[in-house]
């Protein structure tokens, strides 16, 4: 640096401050581990103290000597393997086949396959009951665990069409050409292809089970008791803050052990996301064309157009749905306003803890993958009652409580760090030396931060923009425990409408709950393509 | 001179409206060391991927002893049953599979009894001076190691044609001329027929008599 003769390079900064870089990633991290981190710590803590505040095993004595708590952990643990398995049996096939097929019309296909993602999962519940009650043969399983599998396998098949897809897109297409040359297509497929992207399966079949062990909507509303439903009874019905917290680890540790898995078994490529410039083994379809349409029908007409068809058809006429909306609007609002608030948040704070962990050299940085899936896969319940227990407050932070910004926050607890994870990948794609140029030249890290680096992760943070507004918009756990009064959004109203409102005006609300969800992810993709033709 | 065992001809490959071979033709013979040399971009790649099968061609014919392989915009033959062995630049040494597991797998569709295998690999390694390496992964390999298993792979089958894409590209100067030494003694054992794609004219000048420059898609000076 000192060899520069316009004195460009020259540091000005005194050697004892900080540079520009490690003060705003420090701080990001600090606000990090404060509102992402620090409500599951705090909850894991407090689980070991009694009633008087001193360390204790009481909670956990009480617990274990419930013999309720076997039925729990089984149901917990089957409602996550099945929800996995149903998710990974139609979600991974879906994914090779949009990767390597020449099938027509793909991207709308993937498209109208990924609405019961972006959909709350416990609309898809509601639908499920309805249809459910309307069938004979389907009428005792309404309310059932095996409801609750059929529909977080549903909401969760396209997590694992998607990873599927982008693992297959990953496989080096050298690798395959290699084995081309001395062996036969399907052979070559099941040697070589399918290793290389089970791992990358196999990891999101363990995050299904997190994701779906740390759901509360669904089994709330399907009446299944697992570990996040008793969280919440524990708390919001019985007022006992000590069963809740002791309630939680269990739930704590699965996530941790399911998140350390998924990271042993996919390693770094977690944070990888190149995609290949062609595909080595591709799938001609030919004759097979016409039956994978018809199967592909098929599966939209069961997973997408029938429940959106039960909710129509239970909201009844245009008329008692605009009155139904009316009467809700100032959720509904609430709703746009806190998850596009939210969303954005997200989306700033995770801009720059990703990019921190892009960046890092230490050989423990998978410790911060480890941390950001875990963190993701805690239960809303659960976050929900560590920021209560952190925030309610007779001072300052009582004051943010009472607000709406408690729901903001709640927001960047639960997806912030899904988000980082997902910008980190981004930030990986940019090489080092784009950065190094900029500073050659003379700009400070923060100018190379907005000038540079920003507009290249353009696409990734409008994706984790769209991913954060998603969830957040059909966010339930943690917002129907820390919502103030009177600040209820569309989700928490339709949860608490369930026992005394007419079944029209409850589907309306969810009918415009996946209208309302359906808008930015169409609008994204319609942006995304206009992008990439301009490209 | 022998029969000619490679024959390219008039061959064109489109990539949209640019042609990345034009009308390119080459005929190589039995036993024969080709170097074909051209700059980045001017389609040598892309002519051992058309004559390996990876890609198709829009025009011409591609014959492989005797035989039309690809003809009018169709690859008459896969291309695992062209018998041709290609080392690839990346060197797609398969990361989930041993050196050993890399080279058996290349037997697969030979039939092979295993124990037959066994000694095909054990031979094939010795014969590349890699044997020491057998059970370790790629990753677990130097640079040099994994160059001596890509060519074992790709020689383990026996093929007809020995393709190579710029194996030595990403090898230090004195490596390279190491291997390229070795691989020198080991072709004239073998004759196995052989492409050699480079950028280099030094490397192809250390390997054979016979070069073939490419300029922009056409073969234009053998």
């Amino acid at each position: 640096m000192k060899a520069d003769p316009t004195g460009k390079l020259f540091s000005h900064r005194a050697p004892f401050l900080p540079s520009s870089r490690a003060l705003t990633l420090g701080a990001a991290v600090a606000l990090f581990i404060v509102l992402c981190a620090l409500p599951a710590i705090y909850m894991f803590g407090l689980s070991f103290t009694g009633a008087d505040g001193h360390p204790s095993l009481e909670n956990y004595r009480r617990l274990f000597a419930e013999s309720r708590q076997r039925d729990l952990l089984r149901t917990s643990a089957l409602l996550g393997a099945g929800a996995s398995m149903l998710a990974t049996l139609i979600g991974a096939p879906l994914g090779l086949l949009l990767a390597r097929a020449d099938v027509r019309g793909k991207a709308w296909w993937r498209l109208a396959l990924v609405i019961p993602l972006i959909a709350p999962p416990y609309t898809l519940a509601l639908a499920w009951t309805w249809l459910a009650g309307s069938i004979e043969l389907l009428a005792e399983r309404a309310y059932s665990l095996t409801g609750a599998i059929v529909v977080l396998g549903v909401s969760f098949y396209p997590l694992a069409m998607l990873a599927t897809e982008a693992s297959a897109q990953r496989v080096d297409a050298g690798l395959e050409e290699a084995a081309l040359l001395v062996a036969a297509p399907r052979r070559v497929f099941a040697r070589i292809t399918l290793p290389l992207i089970a791992p990358a399966v196999a990891a999101e079949a363990l995050v299904i089970f997190a994701l779906a062990i740390s759901e509360f909507g669904v089994p709330g509303l399907l009446r299944v008791n697992v570990y996040t439903t008793e969280v919440f009874t524990a708390f919001a019905a019985l007022y006992d803050f000590g069963a809740a917290t002791a309630l939680s680890a269990p739930l704590l540790m699965a996530t941790f052990i399911t998140a350390l898995a998924a990271r042993l078994v996919i390693g770094e490529q977690m944070l990888t996301t190149r995609r290949g410039s062609r595909i080595g083994l591709s799938l001609t379809l030919d004759r097979c064309q016409a039956p994978v349409i018809a199967l592909l029908i098929v599966l939209v007409a069961l997973c997408v157009i029938l429940p959106v068809g039960v909710i129509a058809r239970e909201a009844g006429g245009l008329k008692l749905i605009v009155s139904s909306l009316n009467d809700s609007r100032d959720a509904i609002i609430n709703s746009f306003a806190l998850a596009g608030a939210g969303a954005t948040f997200v989306v700033a704070l995770a801009a720059l803890v990703g990019y921190g962990r892009a960046r890092m050299r230490t050989r423990w940085r998978w410790l911060l993958d480890l941390a950001f899936i875990t963190l993701f896969a805690v239960p809303g319940t659960v976050v929900g009652i560590g920021l209560i227990g952190l925030w309610n407050h007779a001072d300052w932070r009582g004051e943010i409580y009472a607000s709406r910004l408690i729901i903001v926050i709640a927001y960047l607890s639960r997806f912030a760090p899904a988000a980082a994870l997902l910008l980190a990948a981004s930030v990986r794609q940019i090489p080092v030396s784009f950065e190094e140029a900029a500073v050659v030249a003379g700009a400070s890290w923060l100018r190379t931060f907005c000038r540079i680096t920003l507009p290249q992760m353009f696409t990734g943070l409008c994706m984790a923009w769209v991913v954060a507004f998603i969830f957040a918009i059909g966010e339930i756990g943690a917002t129907a425990l820390v919502a103030p009064p009177g600040e209820s959004t569309l989700p928490v109203r339709v949860y608490t409408l369930i026992a005394n409102t007419p079944t029209s005006n409850l589907a309306a609300l969810t009918l415009a709950q996946v209208t309302i969800v359906f808008l930015p992810l169409a609008l994204f993709a319609l942006f995304v393509r206009q992008r990439e033709g301009a490209k | 001179m022998n029969e000619a065992f490679l024959r390219f001809v008039a061959v064109t490959k489109r990539y949209g409206s640019r042609a990345v071979v034009d009308r390119a033709s080459l005929i190589v013979a039995e036993g024969e060391v080709v170097a074909l040399l051209g700059p980045s971009g001017c389609g040598k790649t892309t002519t051992l991927r058309l004559i390996a099968g990876l890609e198709k061609l829009d025009e011409g014919e591609i014959w492989i002893g005797g035989e039309c392989v690809a003809t009018g915009g169709r690859n008459l033959v896969p291309p695992h049953k062209r018998g041709i062995g290609l080392v690839f630049q990346d060197l797609a040494l398969w990361p989930h599979l041993t050196a050993e597991g890399n080279l058996d797998f290349a037997l697969a569709s030979t039939r092979m009894k295993r124990r037959e295998r066994k000694e095909r690999i054990a031979e094939t390694l010795r014969m590349m001076r890699a044997e020491g390496f057998a059970e370790r992964y790629p990753s677990q390999l130097s640079g040099g190691e994994q160059q001596r298993v890509a060519i074992a792979r790709a020689l383990i089958a026996r093929p007809r044609l020995l393709l190579l894409d710029e194996p030595m590209s990403n090898l230090d100067a004195s490596l390279r001329r190491q291997l390229l030494e070795e691989f020198r003694s080991l072709q004239s054992r073998l004759s196995v027929t052989t492409v050699y794609v480079t950028h280099d004219r030094a490397e192809s000048e250390a390997l054979t008599a016979r070069i073939v420059q490419m300029e922009v898609g056409r073969i234009c000076n053998d």
